[in-house]
């Protein structure tokens, strides 16, 4: 109760509430901005953030990940160009409101159901979270291991062309971080006797290549036409019969969300377009769906803020990033030097109090924004990409530039961002890749402690229940696709 | 069978190429001390890149999607021309550091990205570049390089 009362405590502290304030206001920018997700925003900011102490970098990283994807529904319902991947699903209904002449309405209930799905998964996340970490406290390193590869495995479902493209990044990720010195052997690997390359490939210089970079030398390629603007006079309150209407769909966002969120890997994107189909499955009004329903824009604005909240769970109560944006953020824990997992809340209760109300000031902060200033936030994605892209670059120079103040992984960067521009062209996506490169130290330390509790016998994890049965589960979720199709060939040749 | 080479086909090639140099890059490795338990310091990259070698193969055996120009746009001569600017922007910032850099890049690239107003083009260049300086130099105070230029 202490903690908690520490943590709601720093709501009342000018700087920590000025970085939440900075990052919802920079967390819409950039999540209207088409083509700069939340993910790159974070990953650009993460050197910022070394200078400002734990709790107020987390707080402003976490206001950044709760408001980029609310700012991404607003070109999404203006534009017809989702500034956030999560928000391409509320395009899909928000446009054709914003076509009606309701693009106050559409922005007014987005705002309103971003809200109370975010609101709806920081509550689950403050009890949850204290849960699952209670629950941790009896993993040993076989648990962690089976855990990790459940982790890895449902990157098989994040964004690409196709699972195995994405189990690929990951393995690659996973090979990554091999790189610099074994801590168990002392053993150098892939450091070809550079120095730089001694301690390893820092997360930094390697997220900010595949993201930023990656993203405007493939923006290069496009060089897209500046977007028509729709007329919008002011965000509209939605008013009660439009709440009654939605209120179902709100909560099915929510639900689904958090839930989604909550697994390893899987993020707001993917929420978000699975509460878009539950919100028209259950709908009373379907034949207005594909044609400016407003349940449609409450359903997924609801479930991908709410993934917010449900993706933090697994990753500061185990370690294990519960989306790509997570996986960020976990990287920047740790170049804070705090390390996630069922420990933190016993040894810094405060910290993570102070993240939960942080996350809540910023879903408070974003609705009154949203409400006032859509107008002003819809111009953004108005930005000549000829100063928006070079101006990224720029920034990345800096970022990556920063923390270890290295040319070497400002190397690093660029040759991340040919890896990340290769990737988008070949249909990879590349937040498996930093999935694998964020749990590969895990993957390898906690299998080699098993190995080593289990006296180099694998059969060891037989006597494990919780890890075989993580274990079963990876396995069975990495077949299953191959043996339904196995039997539906097998069935069309009958 | 497939029946044409696509992406896929390339992309499991670039990765079998991958697995294949890391795997023999493995035997490159100091020896590990006698008499430490558990796994040593080459079977874990040697397995993954068995992991990613076996997964090649079946990316190689799933037939490409046709050329998507949504997911792969010709890479024209301007888009070659940016990519190049990037890839000069590292080593020029040993000559005039990283703030003239910065302010040489978004001019250039601007201009190749289709913006045609020079005055406008320069301000935006000198308006970031100052903005730089004050949040990462005044505020962060972050040591940046300066350059043979600017540095002495």
């Amino acid at each position: 109760m202490e903690a908690f009362l520490g943590g709601l405590a720093i709501l009342v502290d000018p700087y920590v509430m000025l970085m939440v304030l900075l990052g919802t206001v920079l967390g819409i920018f950039v999540g209207a901005l088409p083509g700069i997700s939340g993910s790159t925003t974070i990953a650009l900011m993460l050197p910022m953030t070394i200078a400002m102490g734990p709790v107020p970098a987390i707080c402003f990283l976490g206001a950044i990940y709760c408001a980029a994807n609310f700012g991404g529904s607003i070109t999404a319902i203006m534009v017809n160009a989702p500034g956030d991947p999560s928000a391409s699903a509320t395009a899909l209904e928000g446009f054709k409101m914003a076509e009606k002449g309701q693009a106050g309405l559409a922005l007014g209930m987005s705002a309103i159901s971003s809200a109370i799905g975010g609101i709806v998964s920081v509550v689950v996340l403050i009890f949850a979270a204290p849960l699952l970490a209670r629950a941790a406290y009896s993993f040993g390193p076989p648990e962690y291991f089976a855990l990790a590869l459940f982790g890895l495995s449902m990157c098989a479902a994040v964004g690409g062309d196709s699972a195995l493209k994405n189990l690929i990044a990951a393995a690659l990720g996973l090979l990554i971080a091999t790189v610099g010195m074994d801590l168990t052997t002392g053993v150098e690997r892939y450091a070809f006797g550079v120095m730089e390359l001694s301690d390893g490939i820092g997360f930094v210089p390697v997220l900010i290549g595949l993201f930023a970079v990656g993203e405007m030398l493939d923006q290069a390629t496009r060089r897209l036409g500046k977007p028509a603007i729709i007329a919008l006079d002011a965000a509209r309150v939605p008013g009660w019969a439009e709440m009654r209407k939605c209120w179902r769909s709100i909560w099915l966002g929510s639900g689904i969300g958090t839930f989604i969120g909550a697994l390893p890997a899987l993020g707001a994107t993917t929420a978000a377009l699975i509460g878009y189909n539950e919100t028209r499955r259950w709908s009373k009004h379907k034949h207005e769906f594909g044609h400016g329903s407003i349940e449609g824009v409450a359903g997924p604005e609801a479930a991908n803020n709410a993934a917010v909240g449900g993706s933090m769970v697994p990753t500061l109560a185990l370690g294990i990033p519960g989306s790509a944006t997570t996986a960020i953020i976990l990287a920047g824990l740790i170049v804070q030097g705090v390390r996630p997992g069922p420990h933190l809340f016993n040894e810094q209760p405060t910290l993570l109090y102070a993240v939960f109300a942080s996350m809540l000031a910023a879903n408070i902060f974003y609705l009154v924004m949203g409400l006032t200033m859509a107008k002003f936030f819809a111009r953004i994605s108005l930005i000549p990409p000829a100063f928006l892209w070079p101006s990224v670059f720029a920034l990345s120079l800096i970022g990556a530039y920063g923390p270890n103040q290295s040319m070497g992984d400002v190397w690093v960067m660029m040759v991340a961002g040919f890896v990340g521009l290769l990737f988008r062209r070949a249909g990879f996506s590349p937040a498996p890749l930093i999935m694998g490169l964020v749990l590969g130290g895990m993957v390898e330390e906690t299998l080699k402690q098993s190995l080593i509790i289990f006296g180099d016998d694998l059969t060891g994890f037989l006597a494990r229940p919780i890890a075989m049965t993580l274990i079963v589960v990876t396995l069975a979720g990495l077949l299953w696709p191959v043996l339904a199709r196995l039997v539906r060939m097998r069935r069309a040749a009958a | 069978m497939i029946r044409r080479f696509g992406t896929n086909q390339a992309a499991a090639l670039c990765v079998a190429l991958v697995a294949a140099a890391a795997f023999a890059a493995t035997y490159g490795f100091d020896p590990v001390p006698e008499g430490l338990p558990g796994l040593g310091a080459v079977e874990f990259p040697r397995l993954i890149c068995l992991v990613m070698a076996g997964m090649a193969v079946l990316l190689f055996l799933q037939e490409s999607a046709p050329h998507d120009p949504e997911v792969a746009p010709p890479i024209r001569g301007d888009a070659i021309a940016i990519f190049a600017a990037c890839l000069l922007a590292v080593p020029l910032m040993a000559v005039i550091g990283m703030l003239g850099t910065i302010a040489v890049f978004l001019v250039v690239v601007g201009r190749l990205w289709g913006e045609v107003r020079w005055p406008m083009l320069l301000a935006v260049s000198l308006s970031m570049t100052a903005i730089i300086w004050l949040v990462f130099v005044k505020i962060f105070r972050l040591t940046l390089p300066t350059g043979m230029v600017f540095g002495g």
